[in-house]
């Protein structure tokens, strides 16, 4: 991801499609920072995880805002980063490899509180 | 002086983020000092876009409303 000039933002994004406003709003926030040239990381913990999964975007709707896959798609066409719990996805036997859209990096606690630690803000929804 | 743009992008019916996603994506292919109008209905567009020309730097010329429809003339900067 090209360096941005107006600082890093991390949001945290724990809550899936069984919270259709908690899982777009990340996104909606994510895409506005990256459009005002902030770089952003989005990481997944919890039933968050759940949105990466193929298919899985393409039926999450929020009033009042775009639909989740058209967010996603900005937000990976805009430079996003996106971080994955391990264990979050260990704990719901999800193959990475095999069950994730393209680009999310599996990380553990460490690497969250180090990205925190160095943002300018973060997030958490 | 009415302000004359270089190119003119309507956002009508679109709902946050995607009118300052797609001012961004207009702006980045705009030169140095060119004039972008950008038309929104949706009501926050006139505090993010100054919030927006804020954090980008880009200069907001001149902000008109009509109806609902909110105008805004953005000079690139840099």
């Amino acid at each position: 991801m090209s360096e941005k000039k107006n600082g890093k933002m991390i949001i945290m994004v724990t809550h899936g499609p069984e919270d259709p406003e908690r899982a777009t709003i990340p996104f909606v926030m994510g895409v506005a920072a990256l459009a005002s040239d902030i770089d952003v990381t989005l990481g997944f913990q919890a039933s968050g995880v759940m949105l990466i999964r193929k298919g899985c975007a393409e039926h999450v709707f929020a009033a009042g805002f775009p639909p989740l896959k058209e967010l996603m798609d900005a937000y990976i066409e805009e430079g996003g980063t996106m971080f994955v719990c391990g264990p979050c996805i260990q704990s719901r036997k999800i193959d990475p490899e095999q069950e994730f859209i393209e680009g999310p990096v599996v990380v553990n606690a460490a690497t969250f509180v180090a990205e925190c630690a160095e943002a300018t803000n973060t997030l958490i929804y | 002086m009415a302000v004359e743009p270089n190119e003119t992008l309507d956002c009508s019916g679109l709902s946050c983020p995607m009118p300052i996603l797609k001012t961004k994506k207009a702006i980045d292919k705009l030169e140095s000092g060119q004039v972008l109008k950008m038309i929104a209905t949706d009501p926050g567009s006139k505090p993010d876009m100054e919030a927006w020309a804020r954090k980008t730097g880009h200069e907001l010329l001149e902000y008109q409303q009509d109806g609902d429809k909110h105008i805004f003339f953005v000079k690139k900067v840099g």
